[in-house]
């Protein structure tokens, strides 16, 4: 429905084609000559620890900053020289809430679809329609700051698809969340682009909710480190983990004697990864009463980021959101 | 969620610079404007700032000193200004009702920011120049508001005006207002927080007010020379620099009929800042 913008059959123009970006803040280059291609209507995720450059892409995409140099065209637009024409295409959602809290949930939804032009009876007919999707119908009159933090995302994403943009960008959109309403919010979306095509980038650092994305793209530091469907990432950089609860300064030695390579996370556990599960299994053995409790993880994304970076990417992640993604993260 | 199928249609996109695409700027605009000036209007503080400070002036100040408004100097009328303190200090106070009131306007602004909505905004199809233009508009018109609240009461200070006077000094009001504002977003822009803007806006307005023979004339009846030794030659260094005295003078000559500089030069130094200080807003708008 949406390849309308299609130039040739043969060779569909791409979403978004990022080409050598650079961008720095003062001596700190936030972005190191990225380039990347995003096809029409795919799930595209973008993971790195916070400070990685993925909010500074996302700026860039949406126009609000000027790269330093290289290219970006987002639905065939360049960035720089149509920033009006992609505005009109794109729909935002940030990292933090953007919602006028003293406005009530229609009067943001209003003044959106005002300032994107669309005349009367599709305003109307638009805004009932997200309300329904978002199931925020009932509360349609209630002022925005009476909402709980799962609705105002809610909220957020109805607003971004309000003007029906072809791609949707989200900057962490299940930052604060809790486990249930980020299971929602994913779940939303994989229907709302089976149904319409839209193709939506979204960052995270929360490794675990992108499994269902068609590509994943690493990003630390500025720089692009894989790039790829998630399923060929885990079988070329996966490893097994093996989580381990050290009992006091003992298990602790113990551990980094047998495993010099294991890492320390900041809830306490150590992480050491293994190429295949019997070996883990060999290791956990060899392990038994030095440790209180051990949790075995199949190769996963995480793993990829570690084995990538040498660092466990739930290190960086910002206080609000973390102790509840672990809290939620019940993995055996 | 719905089972039944969305109405997804490609929205036709306007040729930029196209009529089509002025009106959906212009509407644009509009609800930014309308977003700002409801948003002033419905904030119960800003409404008993804009009502009491003029009330305070007006009442205790002007009626307080109004005896004292002759300049006799043991028995010799030195210079007689034929009008009372109250009627001379009433333009005045509008003027000190707009600069207050459109220097705040602007702390929408690092409220957008600080609480993300300017980045919605700044995401929208709207052009940069429009998005300042709209936010600029708002706080203006609250400002006059807020000069025809003083303005309504001038029958009180025994101030006589036409349906025309008040269209001029509506007309007035908003260019003043108009610059005033872009003079906050500027201010807006550099200042971190909401408390910093208060001391900044406070630091700036009372003394550009105080300095513009709001509160007491330079004679007109005297020379140049014969002012400069009645009056400290920094005070009126001080007074002739302030473009916010031809302001307050214009305004007065529209009001009471007193004018201690050319009318006209009011219009244009006002309107000049207006414009200056937008374009200078805008540059600053860039950088968000």
């Amino acid at each position: 429905m949406s390849q309308t913008n299609t130039a040739t059959d043969a060779a569909p123009l791409p979403a978004i084609a990022v080409e050598g970006l650079s961008q720095r803040y003062g001596r700190t280059l936030a972005l190191d000559n990225i380039s990347l291609t995003v096809p029409t209507g795919s799930l595209f995720a973008l993971i790195g620890p916070n400070g990685a450059g993925k909010s500074t892409l996302i700026d860039i995409l949406c126009t609000i900053r000027a790269p330093l140099s290289g290219r970006a065209l987002v639905a065939g637009l360049d960035v720089s020289r149509d920033p009006r024409g992609v505005r009109r295409r794109i729909g935002v959602i940030f990292q933090n809430s953007t919602l006028d809290t003293r406005l009530s949930v229609f009067d943001n939804l209003q003044f959106h679809a005002r300032v994107h032009a669309m005349d009367r009876a599709e305003r109307h007919e638009r805004i009932d329609y997200m309300l329904d999707l978002v199931q925020l119908t009932e509360w349609r009159r209630s002022p925005v700051r009476a909402l709980s933090a799962g609705m105002k995302r809610r909220l957020e994403i109805a607003r971004g698809l309000l003007h029906d943009p072809e791609i949707l960008f989200m900057d962490e959109p299940t930052v604060g969340l809790d486990p249930q309403s980020r299971a929602n919010i994913w779940q939303y979306l994989a229907e709302l682009r089976q149904r319409t095509g839209l193709t939506i980038v979204v960052t995270t650092h929360y490794i675990d909710e992108v499994g269902g994305a068609d590509q994943v793209c690493v990003i630390d530091r500025g720089k692009i480190l894989v790039h790829g469907t998630p399923a060929a990432l885990k079988a070329a950089h996966g490893t097994t983990l093996l989580r381990l609860q050290p009992e006091g300064e003992d298990g602790r030695a113990a551990i980094l004697s047998a495993h010099p390579d294991a890492i320390d996370t900041p809830d306490g556990t150590m992480l050491v990864r293994f190429a295949s599960l019997p070996e883990a299994e060999g290791a956990l053995a060899a392990l038994r009463g030095r440790i209180g409790l051990a949790t075995l993880e199949p190769p996963s994304l995480e793993s990829v980021f570690l084995n990538l970076t040498g660092r466990a990417l739930r290190e960086e992640a910002p206080a609000p959101g973390r102790g509840k993604a672990q809290a939620g993260r019940g993995r055996k | 969620m719905t089972q039944d199928s969305p109405p997804i249609r490609r929205r036709p996109r306007p040729a930029p610079g196209g009529l089509r695409d002025m009106w959906d700027i212009a509407c644009g605009v509009q609800t930014i404007w309308w977003r700002e000036v409801k948003r002033s209007l419905t904030d119960r503080g800003q409404l008993i700032g804009g009502v009491s400070r003029p009330l305070l002036w007006v009442l205790i100040l002007g009626v307080g000193l109004n005896p004292f408004f002759r300049g006799e100097v043991m028995g010799d009328v030195r210079f007689i200004v034929p009008y009372t303190y109250l009627q001379y200090i009433f333009p005045g106070v509008i003027v000190l009702n707009i600069l207050y009131t459109s220097i705040q306007s602007a702390v929408s602004l690092i409220w957008d920011r600080e609480f993300g909505f300017l980045r919605e905004v700044l995401v929208s199809p709207l052009p940069r120049n429009f998005i300042l233009l709209g936010k600029v508009l708002g706080g203006a018109t609250t400002a006059v508001v807020h000069g025809l609240l003083v303005l309504a009461v001038a029958r009180f200070a025994n101030i006589q005006m036409g349906l025309a006077d008040v269209g001029m000094a509506m007309a007035l009001m908003f260019l003043l207002a108009f610059g005033m504002t872009s003079l906050g977003i500027v201010i807006a822009n550099h200042v971190k927080g909401f408390e910093g803007f208060g001391v900044f806006s406070n630091a700036l307005v009372l003394p550009l007010y105080f300095t513009s023979s709001s509160v007491f004339p330079l004679d007109p009846a005297l020379t140049r020379a014969q002012t400069l030794v009645t009056y400290p030659r920094w005070l009126v260094a001080l007074v002739e620099a302030n473009p916010v005295t031809y302001a307050v003078d214009t305004m007065r000559g529209i009001l009471i009929g007193f004018n201690q500089f050319p009318m006209a030069l009011g219009w244009q130094i006002t309107g000049a800042m207006a414009a200056g200080l937008f374009v200078f807003a805008m540059i600053e708008f860039r950088r968000l």
